[in-house]
């Protein structure tokens, strides 16, 4: 459990607008308390981060987020400048969290439910991932932008994402087995192609949204990695703009 | 004057289906490297010389040809480029 304060109406309305929120109850400790404030820094410049490490924290600053959170992620505060801010540095904050906590991954990407088994569909920038996703409709979502997956040795299961970029939360089912994973390439003809576990683990290294601070959890990420290419097929997946690629995959 | 090799760091490695995938935690890159390879890298846990390392590979995969040979000494140069061999004394 997350709990958030703010004073800020305009980021606490964005929250109730994008996550399952509940009031707080005071028997119960949140994992991690964040502070939320508004008036840092200036809109969107770029993606680059800067890392700061001091003896019991780690700050991640860009030009419109600045993040802090003490060495053992319970308390962290985010100054943002705007919504978006606000989304990538939740984000942000997540992903190192739950890699922190040895839980799993936020992977960039999308997740489609077929049939009650989860199929991820990856790539780089503009490669197809929302766009899988929407023509994926009827089926219901996991993700359109960041996926979350829980990595052990023995299951990989995907939750339904909160961070989503443009298509609505369709999931009532709350997780999914991982079946496969697509890295995708938009073409005139469908054509799924498997890939060696290791040229698809090396594909999806730089999908996991993390920003590397701290050579132990690098290693935890290669790891998670290792059971993810173990566990799930990986494929190249070619796609025309249209629903028939799911006959590959079905 | 002979050179002698070692691993930079103990790096994390881990193996997929025969091949090898290592983790350079000091500028956060990643080395891909076949079984022949994985198996040099292996055995450069302790300081070698192209020769010894031509020998072990010997020992392995008894069949070392020429070519073999300068595929090790590339490979030597390869993984010192990469930064994950130093040179020992």
């Amino acid at each position: 459990m997350i709990q958030v304060t703010t004073v800020s109406l305009n980021l606490m309305n964005m929250f109730k607008r994008n996550f399952h929120c509940s009031p707080v109850v005071s028997e119960i400790q949140p994992d991690i308390l964040i502070h939320i404030e508004e008036g840092y820094g200036v809109p969107f410049v770029n993606y680059e981060v800067e890392i700061i490490k001091e003896a019991n924290q780690i700050c991640f600053r860009r030009a419109d987020y600045l993040i802090k959170v003490d060495s053992i992620y319970q308390n962290a505060r985010i100054s943002v400048c705007d919504e978006l801010a606000l989304k990538h540095a939740l984000i942000h904050l997540y992903s190192s969290y739950i890699i922190y906590k040895n839980w799993g991954l936020l992977l960039h990407s999308s997740c489609v439910i077929e049939n009650g088994k989860a199929h991820i569909f990856a790539g780089r920038s503009g490669a197809g991932k929302s766009t899988a996703a929407g023509l994926s409709y009827p089926r219901e979502l996991l993700s359109d932008e960041a996926t979350l997956v829980k990595i052990t040795t023995d299951q990989i299961t995907v939750f339904n994402s909160p961070f989503r970029s443009e298509l609505a939360v369709t999931g009532t089912e709350k997780c999914a087995p991982l079946a496969s994973i697509q890295l995708l390439y938009q073409a005139q003809q469908n054509k799924r192609i498997p890939l060696a576990k290791s040229a698809g683990l090396l594909e999806l290294m730089d999908k996991v949204f993390y920003w590397a601070h701290e050579p132990v959890e690098t290693g935890r990420i290669l790891k998670f990695m290792r059971e993810l290419a173990n566990a799930v097929p990986i494929y190249e997946l070619y796609f025309q703009k249209n629903h028939t690629f799911w006959e590959l995959i079905s | 004057m002979i050179d002698y090799y070692v691993r930079k760091n103990q790096y994390e490695t881990i193996q997929l289906d025969g091949e090898w995938i290592i983790l350079n935690t000091d500028d956060y890159t990643i080395t891909q490297l076949n079984a022949m390879g994985g198996f040099c890298w292996s055995v450069l846990n302790q300081t070698q010389t192209l020769q010894s390392l031509i020998q072990a590979v010997h020992d392995k995969y008894e069949a070392v040809t020429e070519t073999v040979e300068k595929d090790i000494e590339a490979f030597l140069s390869d993984l010192m480029r990469c930064g994950l061999l130093k040179h020992a004394s």
